[in-house]
C-alpha cells in the first residue's frame, strides 16, 4: 500500500501540455502519490467518462455512481496501466463494462427521452424569435440523433466529448479497427443528415 | 458539397449534449472527495438496487441501501436525528472490521462491527458521505472496500 503524499510543486510537469500527452505525465505523477495530477485527470476526464455512461443508457443518478466506481477503480489499477497514454481508452472500457453491468441490473432498461429536458431549457432574454429558432433547430437535430442506431449515437458522442486527439482511445475501446472509426463516423453523420432532411428541417 | 460540413453538424451536436445532458455541477467534487483517500488498493462496492435509492440527495427520505463487493455485504440504515443521523449497519459475513464513514468537510467516524456484524453510530453530521470497510484478518487490516459516495 502507498500512501499519498501532498504536493508541493509550484510548476507541474504537465503544464503547457495537452491532450493525451497532458494525461500522461499525470497518471505517471499520480502513481508518484501527487493528488493534484489525479485531480487534473479527474476535472479533464469525467465528462468523458460521465457521456460514455450516459450513452449507455444509465440514469443521470445511477450514472454519477457510475462514474465515480470508475474512478475508484482506478486508483488500484494506476500500476497497472502498462502504457499512460492508454487511459482514456481504459476510462472508455471500464465505464461501458460499469454501465452494461447497472443497465442490466436495472428493471426499467431504456431512460426516458431527454427531450423533455430540453423543452425546460428556458430561453435566454435578448432575441426572443432567434431563440426560438435556434431551440428548434436543437430540437430536431436532438430528435434526429436518438433515432440514429445506438452505435452511431454511441460514436458520436465520444468523438463530440472526447476530441480529435482521442480518436484512437475511442476506436480502441470501441473495438474498432484503427482507421475505421473516420470512415464511420462519417456514414453516421450521414445518417444524421439524412434523418434531419426527412424532417423537413433545414440542414 | 452538404450544406452543413461534418465540422458544423459535431459542434452543433456538442452543444446540444451540453444543454440536454450536461455534467452534474458537483459531480466533480463527489469524485475527488471519493477518491482522496489515504491509500490506493481499495475495492469498490456496488450498489445492489440501483434505482431505489441511487444518488441519494438531502431531500430524500432517509432509508437503507445495500452495497456489495465479491465476497462481501455491507447495509447501512439511516435515520434523521436533530443534527445529522443515525446510521445503524450489517456486515455480511459478519466479522470485527473496522467502518470508517467519511463526511466531506467533517473527516470520519469509526467504529467496529460487533460479531454479529452489526454496527452504529449514533451522530453522523450531513453532507457527502462515502463508507470504508477495513476488513480485517487476523487482527490486522487486510483490505479496504469503498462505496461511491451518498449525498445525506
Amino acid at each position: 500500500m502507498r500512501e499519498m503524499s501532498l504536493s508541493t510543486t509550484d510548476d507541474p510537469p504537465w503544464e503547457g501540455l495537452d491532450g493525451p500527452a497532458r494525461h500522461a505525465v499525470c497518471l505517471d505523477a499520480a502513481r508518484n502519490g501527487n493528488r493534484d495530477a489525479l485531480h487534473v485527470l479527474v476535472d479533464e476526464l469525467t465528462p468523458l467518462v460521465w457521456h460514455v455512461v450516459r450513452g449507455q443508457g444509465v440514469e443521470r443518478p445511477a450514472a454519477e455512481d457510475v462514474v465515480q466506481t470508475v474512478w475508484l477503480a482506478l486508483l488500484r489499477n494506476l500500476d497497472r496501466l502498462d502504457q499512460p497514454r492508454a487511459l482514456a481508452a481504459w476510462l472508455i472500457t471500464t465505464a461501458r463494462r460499469e454501465a452494461v453491468r447497472v443497465r442490466s441490473a436495472e428493471r426499467s432498461p431504456t431512460s426516458p427521452l431527454p427531450t423533455e429536458v430540453l423543452d425546460q431549457v428556458p430561453t435566454t432574454d435578448g432575441q426572443p424569435e432567434a431563440e426560438a429558432l435556434r431551440g428548434d433547430r436543437d430540437r430536431r437535430l436532438w430528435s434526429a440523433f436518438r433515432r440514429l442506431p445506438p452505435r452511431c449515437q454511441e460514436l458520436l458522442r465520444l468523438t463530440v466529448v472526447a476530441g480529435r486527439a482521442r480518436y484512437q482511445a475511442v476506436a480502441e475501446a470501441l473495438g474498432m479497427p484503427r482507421g475505421s472509426i473516420g470512415p464511420t463516423r462519417g456514414r453516421c453523420l450521414e445518417t444524421l443528415r439524412a434523418l434531419l432532411g426527412a424532417e423537413g428541417g433545414t440542414r | 458539397m452538404n450544406s452543413t460540413s461534418d465540422d458544423e453538424l459535431l459542434a452543433r451536436l456538442d452543444r446540444v449534449l451540453e444543454r440536454v445532458d450536461p455534467v452534474p455541477a458537483d459531480l466533480l467534487d463527489r469524485v475527488r472527495f471519493a477518491i482522496d483517500l489515504e491509500y490506493l488498493d481499495v475495492e469498490v462496492a456496488r450498489w445492489e438496487r440501483h434505482s431505489e435509492l441511487a444518488g441519494v440527495r438531502s431531500s430524500a427520505e432517509p432509508g437503507s441501501v445495500t452495497f456489495t463487493v465479491d465476497d462481501l455485504t455491507v447495509m447501512v440504515s439511516f435515520l434523521r436525528t436533530p443534527r445529522g443521523y443515525r446510521i445503524d449497519g450489517w456486515l455480511a459475513p459478519p466479522g470485527p472490521h473496522a467502518v470508517e464513514v467519511r463526511i466531506d468537510g467533517h473527516g470520519s467516524n469509526t467504529t467496529t462491527a460487533d460479531s454479529n456484524g452489526r454496527f452504529a453510530l449514533p451522530e453522523v453530521p450531513r453532507g457527502v458521505t462515502q463508507i470504508l470497510v477495513h476488513l480485517a484478518e487476523n487482527g490486522r487490516s487486510a483490505r479496504t472496500v469503498v462505496t461511491p459516495t451518498l449525498v445525506l
